[in-house]
């Protein structure tokens, strides 16, 4: 089993949501982030005192799949959805689950998904 | 006006940081400006293809816009376009080219009527300004740009001299000194890049520097940007601390022989910005005080040729440093009296003179010499004026070869001239206990310039101070006094913490050595002036009660006692005897000693040592006795590295459970050494292992000396070794050293014995270094 964590642009979370949704994601969860990448956390290209490093609102998106080939098919589709071609776009990346347990029915691993 | 081109010309514009970087032959600051020229082009052909339209300038600022690019540097850019231009597209094409360079880039994009108008509220702008250098697009759009950052700059000199001033002290507060750290931050820390920069950028408000200041300025800096270039280079990574392990790689690219002399330069180029910076410093913040109460006061005279006046002190107009030798030592020595600087013209006056070569020694110039150390801290910072312009070197000579020579290793915290000078102005502290104040600072002055040279730095020492004594116009018998002090300068500290000062022998040898009570005063004075000026683990409580013990009973014996009659405490006490007769096992631990009482066993001691260590605690000294009956009592005082609690509940528990053979002391002393250590980078490599004896020293006992790597366990381990040889330890002292420890046992053989036996002692010795291998 694999999670799939990614950060991305606020308002861009509806089309990843669809695009999950049609890749055949049952399950999410968001959570409301903050940070900053190369750009600094320049809310603006073209402004901006010099030495601020701001941290700009982002979205944490996890989900679990069952194996590594969906991983990286889940993946893509997020990421697809998720570009803007601009700076700050954010990142997707994948780890081991060890076990995953659905708590009203006691399922295990696979069955949990 | 055109429109920007868009999609044509998209010929990839390549960047090659790898090939320039791996040129070996290039290194430090022509490596710096190599990169940054590669920079320029690489950045001047993005903005043609961006096809910029009129009206658009970029610029590089900061660190990049003084076309100093260390491997690992931001590349700070600033795009500054007439209003209304619309920058938007030529935005990205720069931006993001170089985010996919993977450089660190910052930038704004701003009109120049914005940029000043950040600049007059902040000051990282407004010196970001100051540093603008034009790389492609419109020119004159820059040069009018700098023109009108300078003119601000000007106009907001007093509050931006103010608060650079502040920030300035806030910086060095942080960081430390590159001088003296043995890791020094080169950029961030006093005597660092950072100063450099904010001197200049004081200077474009208003003139600050004296003559010949800038050219020694430049020479410091492109030293120390050099080895930050190099540093940036061997690690990949930004970061200014010059780390222990990365000294050797650095020096080697530079061309130095090696790490010491590296970090020596460094130290050197340091001295030269703090001073040049507090000079300057000072001279704002007097200025920026305006007219007060010190500056408006009639001048003082000070002495003949010197005067007080605006709070500096200063050569009269008609005093003729020519014809006077002793005018720099009496302006020294008063502006260390009134704790006040030497005025920059006098002094650059005394410095073009220069002193008399020989120097017209005399008993006149003898007191004012050691009047200089009895004047207090700010002797420091005068000497330091007086070495900068090349008038110490003069007044003596010896003192080139301890100048910024670093002491490497975590124990000193100074440059060997700056420690003897710290050392010499403790000592001046210190006069009431010696009959001759002179030799006491001299003394102490003179005790390590042994340590410019190759060899035993003490008996070097010994025939320097002959010469130098000599030279200065000492009697015969001052000057082997100061021979003396010289020779015996770490007697006290080392028999202090690393022997028995109970034991008539070791007293005696002490009493022998030191000779005369006035020397025994000397050297105590000098044992405390030295250890405070090495650094802050150097001189504690303990050294000093058990230093100032050892010359009680020496002074004793000086003066024609015997050292039993010296009482201070007697071991053990009459309660402790009287629980040793009850044969019970006792355990008592009060504030931080232990007293164990239990039947006699070899091992015992290391048993006890093994339960302590367990708790985080480190044992400074010990103390056995046997009595007729079997029964040991052994008391250890102790220290907590980890909190300042002593755990004795735990102590007591774990001592009860090994004194019955229930702990597996070393298994679980392996442990908790697993756990807490961590592997240091030491200057000189690792400690090496050794062993020493002493058969002569004491009558009742051989004087065992271990000097080993600080870790867990270690007093447990040699301990359980001379157990191992069934042989008793009588006493112990435990000293470190950095990361160095200094054991030092008396034992006796099972027949209470001194064991002198050189097969046994061979013997122990191989078990003490097995143990402490594994």
């Amino acid at each position: 089993m694999k999670l799939i964590t990614a950060i991305i642009k606020p308002f861009k979370l509806d089309d990843v949501k669809e695009a999950l949704k049609g890749a055949g994601i049952t399950g999410l969860t968001i959570t409301e982030a903050k940070g900053f990448g190369r750009q600094g956390g320049h809310t603006e290209l073209y402004r901006g005192a010099e030495y601020n490093v701001d941290f700009l609102p982002k979205i944490r998106l996890e989900m679990v799949v069952a194996s590594a080939e969906e991983a990286d098919r889940v993946r893509d589709v997020l990421a697809t959805a998720a570009r803007t071609g601009k700076i700050g776009d954010g990142k997707v990346w994948i780890t081991e689950v060890d076990s995953l347990l659905r708590i009203r029915t006691g399922e295990l691993n696979d069955d949990a998904i | 006006m055109s429109d920007p081109i868009e999609g044509e010309n998209d010929a990839v514009v390549t960047l090659d940081r790898a090939t320039l970087f791996a040129d070996q032959s290039l290194a430090g600051l022509p490596l710096c400006r190599a990169y940054s020229d590669l920079m320029d082009r690489w950045l001047a052909a993005l903005f043609d293809q961006a096809g910029a339209p009129p009206g658009v300038s970029l610029l590089a600022v900061g660190g990049y816009g003084r076309a100093e690019l260390s491997p690992q540097s931001d590349i700070d850019l600033l795009l500054v376009h007439e209003p209304k231009v619309d920058v938007a597209k030529v935005a990205d094409r720069l931006w993001y080219p170089i985010w996919d360079e993977n450089l660190k880039l910052g930038h704004a994009v701003r009109t120049a009527k914005d940029a000043l108008a950040l600049a007059s509220d902040d000051l990282d702008t407004a010196t970001a300004l100051l540093s603008i250098r034009h790389l492609a697009g419109d020119r004159g759009l820059t040069a009018d740009l700098h023109d009108k950052a300078h003119a601000l700059w000007r106009k907001r000199a007093k509050r931006w001299m103010t608060e650079m001033s502040r920030r300035v002290r806030d910086r060095h507060g942080a960081a430390g000194e590159v001088a003296f750290l043995l890791e020094p931050d080169l950029k961030e820390g006093r005597g660092g890049l950072r100063d450099v920069h904010a001197i200049h950028w004081a200077e474009q408000a208003e003139s600050v520097m004296f003559e010949g200041d800038d050219a020694a300025l430049a020479e410091a800096y492109d030293v120390l940007l050099s080895a930050r270039v190099e540093l940036h280079r061997r690690t990949g990574r930004a970061g200014d601390r010059l780390l222990l392990q990365e000294q050797d790689g650095v020096a080697e690219a530079l061309g130095y022989d090696d790490a010491n002399a590296l970090m020596r330069a460094v130290s050197t180029a340091a001295r030269t910005i703090s001073w040049t910076g507090d000079e300057v410093w000072s001279r704002i913040d007097s200025s920026l005080g305006g007219p007060s109460s010190i500056r408006l006061r009639r001048d003082k005279k000070l002495a003949s040729g010197v005067i007080l006046r605006e709070g500096t002190v200063q050569l009269t107009a008609d005093a003729d440093p020519g014809a006077d030798p002793l005018l720099a030592l009496r302006v020294a020595v008063a502006a260390a009296a009134e704790d006040v600087r030497i005025e920059r013209r006098s002094l650059d006056r005394l410095a073009a003179v220069g002193l008399p070569n020989p120097f017209p020694w005399s008993a006149d110039a003898r007191q004012l010499f050691a009047d200089l150390f009895f004047a207090g801290p700010r002797a420091i910072s005068v000497i330091e004026a007086l070495d900068q312009r090349g008038l110490w070197g003069q007044l003596l000579p010896e003192w080139t070869t301890v100048r910024c020579k670093p002491q490497r290793n975590a124990y000193h915290t100074y440059t060997v001239d700056r420690h003897l000078c710290e050392a010499a102005v403790n000592a001046g502290q210190l006069i009431d206990r010696v009959d001759r104040p002179d030799l006491l600072v001299v003394g102490t002055l003179l005790h390590d310039i042994g340590k410019g040279y190759p060899g035993d730095h003490t008996v070097v020492g010994v025939d320097l101070v002959a010469a130098i004594g000599a030279r200065m116009g000492y009697a015969p018998d001052d000057i082997a006094e100061l021979q003396a002090m010289v020779r015996h300068h770490l007697l006290l500290p080392d028999v202090a913490t690393r022997r028995d000062i109970t034991d008539d022998g070791t007293i005696e040898m002490v009493a022998t050595t030191v000779g005369t009570e006035r020397t025994l005063r000397l050297l105590a004075a000098l044992t405390e002036a030295d250890s405070k000026a090495t650094g802050p683990a150097a001189w504690n409580t303990w050294k000093a009660e058990l230093v100032e013990s050892l010359v009680m009973r020496t002074a004793h014996v000086l003066g024609g006692g015997v050292v039993s009659e010296v009482s201070l405490e007697t071991f053990p006490t009459d309660e402790q005897l009287a629980l040793m007769a009850q044969r019970q096992q006792v355990i008592d631990c009060r504030d931080d000693s232990l007293v164990v009482i239990s039947p006699d066993r070899p091992g015992l001691f290391s048993r006890v040592s093994g339960v302590l260590s367990l708790s985080g605690l480190d044992v400074l000294d010990a103390a056995a006795y046997t009595n007729n009956d079997g029964m040991a009592l052994e008391m250890f005082h102790v220290e907590s590295t980890a909190s300042p609690i002593i755990p004795w509940d735990r102590v007591v528990r774990d001592l009860e459970l090994a004194l019955t053979g229930r702990l597996a002391l070393a298994a679980r002393l392996e442990e908790r050494a697993r756990v807490y250590s961590r592997p240091r980078v030491l200057p000189h490599g690792p400690v090496k292992p050794r062993v020493e004896f002493d058969t002569e020293l004491s009558r009742h006992a051989t004087v065992v000396e271990v000097h080993a790597p600080d870790a867990i366990g270690v007093l447990y381990r040699i301990t359980r070794a001379i157990a191992e040889l069934e042989l008793d330890i009588r006493s112990a002292k435990v000293h470190t050293l950095g990361h160095e420890v200094v054991d030092s046992f008396y034992v006796r053989d099972q027949q209470g014995e001194k064991p002198t036996d050189p097969a046994l002692l061979a013997e122990l010795e191989r078990a003490i270094l097995h143990a402490l291998i594994s």
